[in-house]
């Protein structure tokens, strides 16, 4: 990729390489963890296999204690499983190191935590470009200032996060996510603590990413409404696959969580 | 409350490094408290000892109290007081006692000369009790156990006793028990005849001891012997004689106990910095619950107790754990002590209820104060904000304090060089300035902190990239924390800078004392340190006067004299020869050459201050002759060895009983070749080993020795305020961490290695350490600057900095940074990324 290519031009490049893929984006097998031990055992993921395809935004849902966010944990190597693999692209997460685990997330993966998703002492910027940063690498400033500008945070690059709304923060996040142009996206519950419209306007720059950017995303999330975003629905419960929606709504999603709490 | 204290403990791990300093200086002040309580009941307990079988001692009265470290020479007895002691009713048994300068010389033909103490002989006394063998007879010789035991001196062996006359051959027979009624660091005791040869004049005695009969009271026998002595001349309890010499003894170690509780002190003062740090931490970090508790209806000053709670039960346990720790210090000391050479009679360690009082109090009233301000703090939590569990405020910064600090900093350098340069009282001066320097720098190091920091990590950044630029990050975030963290580590090594240029100084003056002003070829002195009470016997001298290879030789010699109430000292030289050994100014050669056998000549400097001039009389009182008036004959500014008085070698012998020489100046004869010359003068003192012939050069290294020797113990012992200054750094980061568990797996989750998140902790570390060590340095030179300057008059003319020693310091300390983030760099490196993140705090 050269300098010389506009902005436009290095998207669609990057949308083509990733639906060129042949292996989806990460996929789970057998994955179980079992959290406790003797009487306090916990199968917090039961023998779940799912695959994630690329280009897509896929949520995954379930009542609390379904094991979703430990499967978002395991497939973003944040946790280790029992038994059974996860995959990023083709590369088994059990085989590798702990460093280069780091270096997975590091590079190839972005993460849009529930809260404290910034550093208090880094500007929005320098957060934005942290994992960079952390890799010795610099930013392209051309996709940087794409990104910056699509979630809007232009004027407030220069503030701390002191001085951001949560919605501000939570778009720090997702632009420091996008930044590094990962395989993939995990968000955990990333609207849990916004109001409605802080909250679906982060949801409105996660679609743009994938629709226009050729992103892939995974979250985790028990709002049907959040879910009404994605491409594709994966139900959790007991730590068990036990449904999926493709082109969900809200009231879809609604019925089906209240089928699976019953 | 209990039920809030009960809570508050389980922050009880996170205290444990301020407990630590506590610990360690509480120690200290028990420790000094209990050595010294050790150290008197060890004299105590000797002067009960068996030894004192006589009751009663006949003596001269003394004209003056002696200084530390020695009795006051009394003028000797006439033999014939014996006979009419002897006829006071109720006595059993009277001796004469005969006491002198008798040094031995050890197999190695060594003298053995302990430091800062004379070597005596003593005759034989009924009342002495052996360890070992029998009473000397002629050709023999009783010594003390402890010369014994140290030198492996055995019954049987021969050993060679040099005297002010001469020298012989002994036979030991027999082993002393040590005791402490004389003060000496060696003890031999021959037959009377013998004894009265060597040691005493003849017809003269030093003193007679009484026993009393059994059923009579001592006191009632010492009242009738004094209603018959002639002025002058006293009758004393034997146990007087005890007390006096075990006063004299304990006097000599006084100096320690200031001393030791000044480091504590300093101690103290670092470790209330570290306690201040923490529980401004602990308090930040318990936002949440405090809030928590406000909102559930618990009062300000409930929170307010809580902490000083804390604080008091952290205090109250460190200072235990620290009474522990000073009753091994004391042991430690008391080893090292006695490793210097300084005999303490054994005892076992003696723990009272003062030791532990002292280091309670100083403990637990350090916490407490330290603890108050984040107190305050803890009560000005408003519920809401804390319940919001908004992120803990980072301490502003008001640009407000550079103006007072400034103010406060340069007003104490004015006052600090004022008093250094004696334009104002000195030690009032200085002292105030000091502190108004650390209560400027105190306001001003918090803004400091943060330009500073960027300066320090700037290289740092261009190693390590991104770690090293959040530690520095981390580092200006709450510039009060790193401050006082900073300020911990600065005093320390401000203070061992301090000793660093005092000896660097003290030795360039030195140095530059002997290649100036030296003009002798030879310098002989005992092998003990110059200005002890011991000395060289006359003998030297007078050899020395009968080498062909010898041209001139100049003797000086010191005593003690009594000025009022207090005690001088003063040479004694020959004036006739002394300028020609060392050059002096030509008004003080003047001087010189004006004294004789009945004036003093006076230092200009106390002769200004005593409202004295030439033509006065100075009333001095000398142990043996009384107070006589001495008219000053000159005033002078230099001498060979320093000192305020001086009088001739004649007027000396006249006054004092023990002619014992300081040093033995020598200029070689001309007319030789100077290397065989000297060689051969080495060679004919060669069995005189009390006698240490030194070229310029060994003098040299002899006094840099001797400077070393008491300046690198006190550098060693405020290494310990170093050693906290860095368990402070150690603290800081292990509590920032905790601090910011979340922070720390954010940046893991999004791909920091475990390796830039250890270099991001020992950063910061560094950092702080070298913000630290560099103020500590900047201390050193200013308040080493005021010590030198201060103490020009005393002969340290010189200020040098030893840039290679501060140089090593600040190196080592920042260094040493490294070592204080291993732990907590570890425990960050070791947290579980989604442990961290879900910490909930």
């Amino acid at each position: 990729m050269t300098m010389l290519m506009t902005a436009p031009q290095l998207v669609e490049s990057w949308a083509r390489i990733a639906a060129e893929a042949p292996a989806p984006a990460a996929r789970a097998v057998d994955a179980v963890k079992i959290h406790g031990r003797g009487n306090t055992v916990v199968r917090a993921l039961d023998g779940v296999t799912v695959e994630l395809e690329h280009n897509r935004f896929t949520a995954i849902m379930g009542p609390s204690g379904s094991g979703k966010s430990t499967l978002l944990h395991c497939l973003a190597g944040l946790d280790t499983l029992t038994s059974g693999h996860v995959y990023v692209g083709d590369k088994d997460l059990g085989d590798l190191s702990e460093r280069a685990l780091t270096r997975l997330r590091r590079d190839r993966l972005g993460f849009i935590f529930q809260a404290y998703n910034l550093l208090p002492t880094l500007t929005a910027a320098e957060n934005i470009t942290l994992p960079l940063a952390l890799a010795g690498r610099r930013a392209d400033p051309l996709w940087l200032e794409l990104v910056v500008d699509v979630v809007g945070l232009s004027d407030r690059l220069n503030h701390r996060p002191s001085e951001l709304s949560g919605g501000e923060q939570l778009r720090v996040a997702a632009a420091r996510a996008l930044v590094s142009r990962p395989e993939i996206i995990f968000a955990d519950e990333p609207t849990g603590s916004l109001d409605s419209r802080a909250g679906s306007s982060l949801l409105c720059f996660l679609r743009r990413a994938v629709d226009d950017f050729g992103q892939t995303i995974v979250m985790v999330t028990h709002d049907p409404v959040a879910a009404s975003y994605a491409d594709r629905i994966v139900f959790l419960a007991d730590g068990r696959v036990v449904d999926e929606m493709l082109e969900p709504s809200v009231e879809r999603a609604v019925e089906h969580m209240k089928h699976l709490g019953s | 409350m209990a039920r809030l204290v009960r809570a508050a403990l389980t922050h009880a791990g996170r205290l444990f490094g301020i407990a630590l300093a506590v610990t360690l200086a509480v120690g200290l002040v028990s420790g000094t408290f209990i050595l010294t309580d050790t150290i008197a009941s060890a004299f105590q307990a000797a002067t009960v000892s068996p030894n004192s079988t006589s009751d009663i001692v006949v003596r001269a009265t003394a004209g003056f109290t002696a200084q530390a470290n020695s009795l006051p020479e009394r003028e000797p007895l006439p033999e014939s007081l014996l006979a009419r002691v002897a006829a006071v009713p109720g006595i059993q048994a009277l001796w004469p006692t005969v006491q002198g300068y008798a040094a031995m010389i050890d197999k190695a033909g060594k003298s053995i000369a302990p430091d800062g103490l004379p070597t005596i002989g003593t005759s034989w006394a009924p009342g002495d009790v052996l360890d070992a063998g029998r009473a000397p007879r002629p050709g023999e010789v009783a010594i003390d156990t402890t010369t014994a035991r140290r030198y492996h001196l055995h019954l049987g062996d021969n050993i060679r006793i040099l005297f002010q006359g001469g020298e012989q051959s002994f036979t030991i027979a027999g082993v002393l028990r040590r005791s402490v009624d004389v003060v000496a660091a060696t003890k031999a005791t021959f037959d009377p005849d013998t004894a009265t040869h060597w040691l005493g004049q003849k017809g003269q005695i030093n003193a007679i001891a009484v026993k009393a009969q059994p059923g009579s009271t001592p006191a009632a026998i010492r009242a009738r012997i004094n209603a018959i002595l002639p002025p002058r001349f006293e009758a004393v309890t034997a146990h007087q004689v005890a007390d006096e010499a075990a006063q004299s003894w304990t006097k000599s170690l006084a100096f320690l106990s200031p001393a030791l509780l000044l480091l504590a002190g300093v101690a103290l003062v670092v470790g209330a910095l570290l306690i201040a740090n923490t529980f401004s931490i602990l308090v930040g970090q318990r936002t949440r619950e405090l809030g928590l508790l406000r909102a559930l209806g618990a009062s300000p000053a409930q929170l307010r107790r809580l902490v000083l709670a804390e604080a008091t039960a952290v205090g109250l346990s460190a200072s235990l754990a620290g009474i522990a720790i000073g009753f091994g210090a004391a042991h430690g000391m008391l080893a090292l002590i006695r490793g210097a050479g300084l005999a303490v009679p054994a005892s076992s360690v003696v723990f009272r209820a003062r030791s532990a009082l002292a280091g309670v109090i100083c403990g637990v009233t350090v916490t407490m104060v330290a603890a108050f301000l984040p107190a305050r703090r803890a009560t000005l939590v408003s519920p809401v904000a804390a319940l919001n569990g908004r992120e803990t405020r980072d301490d502003l910064v008001r640009a407000h304090r550079i103006g007072p600090g400034a103010a406060a900093t340069l007003t104490g350098a004015v006052l600090l060089a004022a008093g250094s340069l004696h334009a104002l009282p000195t030690i009032v001066a200085s002292a105030v300035g000091a502190g108004a320097i650390l209560i400027g720098l105190a306001l001003l190091l918090p803004v400091l902190a943060g330009p500073a920091a960027s300066l320090i990590s700037a290289p740092l950044v261009r190693l390590f990239g991104q770690p090293a630029s959040l530690a520095r990050q981390n580092a200006v975030r709450n510039p009060r924390r790193t401050a006082a963290t900073a300020a911990a580590l600065m005093i320390g090594i401000g203070l061992v800078g301090v000793i660093a240029i005092v000896t660097a100084s003290m030795k360039a003056s030195a140095t530059k004392a002997v290649r100036e002003t030296l003009r002798a070829d030879l310098v002989v002195m005992t092998n003990g340190s110059a200005g002890s009470s011991g000395g060289l016997p006359a003998s030297v001298a007078e050899r020395l006067r009968h080498t062909p290879e010898v041209g001139v030789v100049s003797e000086i010699r010191a005593g003690q004299w009594g000025l009022g109430d207090a005690t001088e000292t003063l040479l004694a030289i020959d004036p006739a020869t002394v300028t020609r050994m060392h050059e002096v100014d030509a008004a003080s050669t003047a001087a010189v050459r004006r004294l004789d056998d009945t004036g003093v000549l006076v230092r200009d400097t106390v002769a200004e201050h005593h409202g004295w001039r030439i033509g006065d009389l100075v009333p001095m009182t000398f142990a043996r002759t009384g107070t006589r008036r001495l008219p000053i004959r000159g005033l002078f500014s230099t001498m060979a060895v320093r000192t305020d008085y001086v009088i001739s070698l004649e007027s000396f012998a006249a006054n004092y009983a023990q002619p014992l020489t300081l040093v033995v100046d020598v200029k070689l004869a001309k007319g030789f070749t100077p290397g065989t010359a000297e060689a051969n003068v080495r060679k004919v003192m060669s069995d005189l080993p009390v006698a240490k012939v030194m070229d310029r050069s060994q003098l040299l290294a002899s006094q840099q020795a001797q400077i070393d020797k008491y300046l690198s113990p006190v550098a060693a012992l405020l290494g310990l305020s170093v050693l906290i200054g860095l368990l402070g750094i150690a603290n800081a980061l292990a509590l920032s961490i905790h601090e910011r568990t979340r922070e720390l797996g954010l940046l893991r989750a999004v791909g920091m290695a475990r390796s830039q998140l250890r270099s991001m902790i020992r950063c910061e570390a560094v950092v702080i350490a070298a913000f630290g060590s560099l103020l500590g340095l900047g201390l050193a030179v200013g308040f080493g600057w005021a010590c030198v300057t201060a103490v020009r008059d005393l002969g340290v003319t010189e200020l040098v900095l030893p840039v290679g020693q501060l140089g090593i310091l600040v190196g080592a300390a920042t260094a040493a940074g490294l070592l204080a983030a291993i732990v907590p760099a570890r425990r960050a490196a070791n947290l579980q990324v989604l442990d961290a993140l879900g910490d909930s705090r």
